[in-house]
């Protein structure tokens, strides 16, 4: 039996890490078999040298390094075909949940906004990061690694701005505008001069590189860059001015029913007006404390709560007012107003809208004064 | 003769988990001599085989090791965790199961018939 000595151990054990085994289990683990195979094969007076460099041969085909590869391969890829099923299974359910999601938005059916959300978010968090980690095996080079990562990350970036624009949740044109630059700036020119390299692929990376620079050209023009001025809460608020006027200038209607109309119109208002800017009613000074009321749609907020059980009064009331009188000249006119509307069209309609169509029925109420109480005498 | 690499490779992980199973702790080249005593050389077990596996199945949690310290060098111990005893059971039964169906997809008449 051949006794190994301290400095060929070394020797050895450096060969390993210079042959690009960095793990240190392995070297270790490698290290011992030589040396085993060297004490139990090796004559006493053999040549070490020789024997080590004919030993260490049988543990490759081109070079050490395949031990690590192939370690890291099957550690990563113990569960690369669960994971591809993973991914094919949610990609399928992801489109399938987009396409029904996007029927359902169409046609106004309960549902559509937990399928786009679900299809969403799991493209995002599920499809998307396990398409990168078993894509991201297959590419060689650096230039193609960073572009499969932004080509990624704009994909996320995207599906989110679109769930963000569909839910009307604050903070999409921000999002809209990284996924843009993003996919501008890094991801289109990455992608472009991978694939010019090719012969083959050249024709149809310039084609792709055409149609994603048109898709992101179409979704920037799409966008709003800048805040818009809000004309519609502009033009509420010119309403309501215009009712204080009407009011103060008429005689005062003693109709209780008016009174109580009035009074749902206020309240109706003010719980829409709370979680927009905090106050029940627009202050003049409006602009210089900032107050803006984005337009909103009302989807949900009639469906129950307070807010419907004031607009059910509110109904009530003008159906009982209208009732009340002969003249149906002097019906307060509800028709395409949100008073007329079923359930499932009022999401159609948006916050200002709606606001607008209550300071109308007051301003109708104050226009009519007279001849209401004249009537009602 | 000596079996191919091929055939070898999808059943290593088996034959690894058995050796175990019988021996209680091994290292490996103690595994790859063991194997070809058994098989009187016919299956050699290559390092670049016996390695990579001996490390998944460690992540898999089905082996535990022990190291011990022989002059400058660490010897590491593999043996079964309570995991690997069930697993090694289990594989050792669908590799038997598995060659049935080959003998009979492949028609293959057992010497003693």
């Amino acid at each position: 039996m051949y006794c190994i000595s301290d400095e060929q151990i070394d020797f050895i054990l450096n060969d390993i890490r210079r042959n690009g085994v960095e793990k240190e289990d392995l070297q270790l683990n490698l290290l011992d078999h030589i040396c085993c195979i060297i004490e139990q094969n090796l004559e006493d007076n053999g040549n070490f040298e020789d024997f080590y460099s004919q030993v260490i041969k049988k543990f490759y085909h081109q070079n050490l390094h395949e031990i690590e590869e192939e370690a890291e391969l099957l550690l990563t890829f113990k569960n690369y075909y669960a994971m591809k099923k993973v991914l094919i299974t949610t990609g399928t359910f992801s489109a399938a949940a987009f396409v029904m999601g996007s029927i359902f938005k169409a046609m106004h059916w309960p549902g559509a906004g937990v399928l786009l959300c679900l299809a969403i978010l799991v493209t995002c968090f599920i499809f998307l990061p396990l398409f990168y980690i078993l894509k991201n095996k297959e590419v060689k080079t650096g230039r193609e690694k960073w572009m499969l990562a932004s080509g990624t990350l704009t994909g996320i970036l995207y599906a989110l701005s679109v769930l963000f624009a569909i839910q009307h949740w604050p903070g999409v044109t921000i999002l809209w505008l990284t996924t843009v630059v993003l996919s501008f700036f890094v991801f289109i020119p990455l992608y472009f001069f991978t694939g010019i390299k090719h012969t083959e692929a050249r024709f149809n990376t310039i084609v792709t590189t055409v149609l994603l620079v048109g898709a992101t050209g179409l979704l920037f023009t799409m966008i709003r860059v800048r805040d818009p001025l809000p004309i519609q809460m502009y033009a509420y608020v010119k309403s309501e001015h215009l009712l204080k006027h009407m009011q103060e200038h008429s005689a005062k209607n003693n109709n209780s029913l008016a009174i109580e109309i009035n009074k749902s119109c206020e309240a109706l208002k003010a719980s829409l007006l709370i979680p927009e800017i905090g106050v029940s009613s627009i202050p003049d000074d409006f602009e210089s404390r900032n107050m803006v009321i984005t337009e909103r749609s009302m989807t949900g907020v009639f469906g129950m709560g307070k807010n419907k059980e004031l607009l059910e009064q509110l109904k009530a009331n003008v159906h009982k007012y209208n009732a009340s009188l002969s003249n149906t000249e002097l019906h307060i006119p509800i028709d395409h107003s949100v008073l007329d509307m079923p359930q499932d069209k009022i999401e159609m309609f948006s916050n200002l809208a709606v606001l607008n169509n209550i300071v109308q029925i007051q301003m109708f109420l104050a226009n009519s004064k007279s001849a209401t109480v004249a009537c009602a005498k | 003769m000596i079996y191919s690499t091929e055939l070898i490779k999808g059943t290593l992980k088996t034959i690894v988990l058995k050796m175990l199973e019988d021996n209680k702790k091994m290292y490996g080249y103690e595994i790859t001599q063991r194997v070809k005593e058994l098989t009187s050389d016919k299956i050699q077990l290559t390092e670049g085989a016996l390695y990579p596996t001996l490390h998944a199945l460690e992540a898999e949690g089905l082996l535990t090791t022990e190291i011990e310290y022989i002059g400058k060098r660490v010897r590491k111990y593999y043996s079964l965790s309570p995991n690997g005893k069930t697993k090694s059971k289990e594989r050792v039964n669908e590799l038997a199961e598995f060659m049935d169906t080959m003998k009979f997809l492949l028609d293959i008449k057992t010497k003693l018939a």
